[in-house]
């Protein structure tokens, strides 16, 4: 199974590198990066800059589950490919999985975006005071953004007005995912839902490999991202085998 | 020994579903029964909305039927349909099913990992068939810079890439020039000679009756038959029509006598539609007009639908 899955990932990589609509996202981030920047330092918050710097990385990941790899079977729908897809020895979930990882990976492209702005623009380099940690919560973070990927590729194809979904879908998830404000700073009564999400999770403890005091809870924090992230992805696999038998039942597979 | 088999298949669509509506039953497939054999190019010859392309999707596991049952290589296409999808290939006409952006060659080595091939094995079959489609020069430029016609050669290479037993073209040649057409009909041929079984889509007699051995009749969801080309081209030949301006009753009197003519049909300006019912009749026809010195005319063969009927009407074929 991994074959296919390798293919799809290069297939998606090359596609998405060739459409600038894929990579339009990617070109936000440096604006991001600067607004955030430009308020932390104006603000005096010297010690946030590491967040500001995190915040818009975060954002994008998230924004690309959402927008580009939450389109692929609608847009495999759309033009016509699914049906071929779907004839073939491979569950379509694993090609859907393949696409959605390439996404996601190109997605951190938006960390060295992100550096490189607070580098050259700010004169401000980041310190990662704990890079295995971080590198393993980014890792897992990966992960979960996938499996969260596929749940909303399978969702939107149901759904009447995916757009609709997708568009009310962005902001909210910023602020319950806590990728610029922690959590802990929202209401009380938004923490709780914030806690469901693997973002808010994910944000706080990529926050904290910033800082010099090492994290606390590390073992506990990281497994509920994994596990957040593999039942994501175990809800998303079901989810799209069984909308796509939805699908050829109904006779609605291709939009023709 | 048959490789495709359908028994009793039916297929409804409802449409305009919705909460509280119960939506429109839209019969797409009605009790078809048909069987390929294997090696066999079987045509599937039908109008727009016959039901042809409906047959193909269920059979390549994409569409479920209402009820009925289908078989590819002695497989169901409900129940095992993994087993089904590694002995077919599929090819849809028109731009449908490739990638844009990637190239041709990315575009079959892609697929042919999906069909589980290994990447030595995947890369060199790309090659191989690049070559045979005649793509080898175009290899590496994205599809979107391909030809229609290119794109159509592309699109029967990814067909054969899984190296399928059983291949369904739906209206493969849909859109291409006549020389792509005809370069694309003797890449099939050449499919038919390694031994595989196509089923062919199609609503072009002339495709048919260069590529196929039977072909299946069917019109709204129905099989009405199936028949050698040869006597499908001997039916349209003989249902031609003669129209002609104006002609004087006892001339139309003397083409209604004359056998193979089937109707006169007078309109009011003094002109007439003179319709045959069997091979050559028309040149009688023809002669008789011009002899009387009627040279306004003009001769139409009828559609395919238009046979239809008259074969439903009158002919005694087997419904």
């Amino acid at each position: 199974m991994t074959r296919p899955l390798r293919a799809a990932m290069r297939a998606q990589l090359l596609m998405s590198l060739r459409d600038p609509g894929d990579l339009f996202p990617l070109v936000l981030v440096p604006f991001y990066t600067v607004i955030f920047l430009a308020i932390m330092r104006s603000a005096g918050r010297s010690d946030l800059l590491g967040s500001a710097v995190l915040a818009p990385v975060l954002l994008n990941l998230w924004y690309m589950a959402l927008v580009v790899a939450g389109d692929l079977v609608a847009r495999d729908r759309f033009f016509q490919t699914i049906e071929l897809l779907v004839a073939t020895p491979t569950p379509y979930a694993v090609v859907g999985v393949g696409r959605v990882l390439a996404t996601t990976l190109l997605s951190l492209v938006a960390f060295v975006e992100a550096w490189l702005v607070a580098r050259f623009g700010f004169d401000y380099a980041i310190q990662v005071h704990h890079s295995v940690l971080f590198a393993v919560t980014l890792t897992l973070t990966a992960v979960a953004t996938v499996g969260t990927a596929v749940v909303m590729a399978a969702v939107f194809v149901v759904g009447r007005t995916p757009r609709m979904l997708q568009n009310s879908l962005s902001y909210p998830i910023y602020v319950l995912g806590g990728v610029l404000t922690p959590v802990s700073l929202l209401p009380w009564w938004l923490q709780a839902p914030a806690r469901l999400l693997y973002l808010s999770w994910a944000a706080d403890l990529l926050r904290d490999c910033l800082q010099a005091a090492p994290p606390r809870d590390v073992g506990v924090r990281l497994l509920v991202i994994a596990g957040l992230g593999i039942a994501s992805l175990a809800i998303g696999l079901l989810l799209t085998s069984r909308v796509i038998d939805r699908l050829r039942r109904r006779g609605a597979l291709g939009l023709t | 020994m048959y490789v495709v088999r359908t028994s009793e298949l039916r297929r409804v669509f409802v449409t305009g579903a919705g909460w509280r509506r119960r939506g429109t039953e839209l019969v797409a497939l009605d009790g078809v029964s048909l069987a390929i054999e294997a090696g066999e190019v079987h045509g599937l010859l039908g109008p727009n909305g016959a039901g042809k392309t409906t047959l193909v999707k269920i059979l390549s596991t994409v569409l479920l039927p209402t009820s009925g049952r289908a078989e590819v290589c002695g497989r169901d296409v409900t129940t095992d349909t993994r087993e089904v999808r590694r002995k077919i290939g599929i090819v849809f006409g028109g731009d449908r099913g490739l990638y844009l952006r990637l190239t041709a060659r990315q575009n079959l080595e892609y697929w042919s990992a999906l069909y589980r091939l290994t990447g030595p094995e995947g890369r060199r079959r790309a090659a191989a068939l690049l070559e045979r489609v005649g793509l080898a020069e175009r290899a590496d430029s994205r599809v979107e810079t391909l030809s229609r016609g290119m794109r159509q050669r592309l699109h029967l290479a990814r067909g054969l890439i899984g190296d399928p037993q059983v291949l369904f073209l739906d209206e493969p040649t849909v859109g291409l020039d006549p020389v792509a057409a005809l370069e694309f009909r003797r890449l099939v041929r050449e499919l038919q000679q390694e031994g595989r079984t196509i089923l062919l889509t199609t609503h072009d007699m002339e495709e048919a009756e260069s590529l196929c051995e039977r072909v299946a009749l069917i019109d709204r969801g129905r099989l009405l038959g199936i028949e050698t080309p040869r006597a499908l081209s001997g039916w349209i030949a003989a249902y031609e029509r003669v129209d002609v301006a104006a002609a004087p009753p006892d001339v139309l009197d003397r083409v209604a006598a004359l056998p193979g003519v089937g109707r006169v049909e007078r309109r009011p300006d003094g002109g007439a539609r003179i319709e045959t019912v069997a091979e050559g009749a028309v040149s009688e026809v023809l002669r008789l007009l011009v002899g009387a010195g009627i040279t306004a005319l003009g001769v139409t063969r009828p559609s395919l639908e238009e046979v239809y009927l008259h074969l439903m009407g009158g002919h005694g074929m087997t419904v």
